[in-house]
């Protein structure tokens, strides 16, 4: 299989998770990803850039989200960059499954989402930048 | 995002198409919150178009649920993609809220 690797920035803003939906179509078209597999990069590529821009600055100016993807012998890997707030979103534990409507919450559940969707996922903080790094087999 | 709104034998069914993430659901929420200002208690969501839905999507329709739910009404949920209901089982929300494969058969459902 031949190797691919994509690489894009977005603002840190949330109007940019169209154009994110625009870089996955794209990639998703060069590689041939179905359209399942896709769905659930976009998903989960999207919670993450959420959690950022809502959760991760402490000025209002514009930032940079740099993300990188890499396709290579039927493993996917990603890369998200972000000069935030220090954040681990791994020490986040899991939502409990709610037993009841009234008791259900939507914190944490984006994480949540990630971890069932991915194979392998590591956080690094490294000169003022996070670094996430997942691994989804295809 | 393109969400309308239609009453059928007092049923509330608010129709949501296109994609549901954080840059859209503001705008869902506040129109689903005007929606509920009435006294609907039955309220049917119509995904038979909803490309796309992330958590912060889930957030406007679990408030939603919670408000029928606190006036001891019914909510159902119809015309899941299979995506779009991949993201309501990871979440746990499947057993909470019952979901149709169809308008019709949610509507029929909801009228008892």
């Amino acid at each position: 299989m031949v190797s691919h690797s994509y690489s894009f920035e977005l603002k840190s803003d949330l109007s940019e998770l169209e154009t994110l939906c625009q870089h996955l179509n794209k990639f998703g078209q060069i590689t041939g990803l179905s359209q399942a597999c896709s769905t659930d990069i976009n998903v989960c590529l999207d919670e993450l850039f959420t959690n950022i821009v809502s959760y991760g600055y402490a000025d209002d100016q514009e930032h940079l989200i740099r993300f990188t993807i890499n396709l290579d012998n039927n493993v996917l890997i990603f890369k998200i960059e972000d000069d935030g707030v220090p954040f681990n979103p791994l020490k986040k534990k899991d939502p409990e499954v709610p037993a009841d409507l009234m008791d259900a919450r939507i914190g944490g559940l984006g994480i949540h989402i990630v971890r069932k969707l991915m194979d392998d996922i590591h956080y690094k903080r490294k000169g003022g930048w996070n670094s996430l790094t997942m691994k989804k087999n295809l | 995002m393109e969400i309308t709104h239609r009453l059928e034998n007092e049923i509330l069914i608010i129709t949501i198409k296109g994609r549901l993430d954080g840059a859209t659901s503001p705008k869902a929420d506040e129109f689903i919150k005007e929606r509920l200002k009435g006294n609907s208690n039955r309220l049917l969501f119509d995904f038979e178009g909803l490309e796309y839905l992330s958590s912060a999507g889930l957030r406007a329709i679990l408030s939603a649920a919670k408000e029928i739910k606190s006036r001891e009404g019914k909510v159902m949920l119809a015309g899941l993609n299979q995506y779009v209901y991949e993201i309501f089982e990871i979440s746990g929300f499947t057993s909470l809220i019952p979901i149709k494969e169809t308008v019709e058969e949610a509507l029929k459902d909801l009228a008892l």
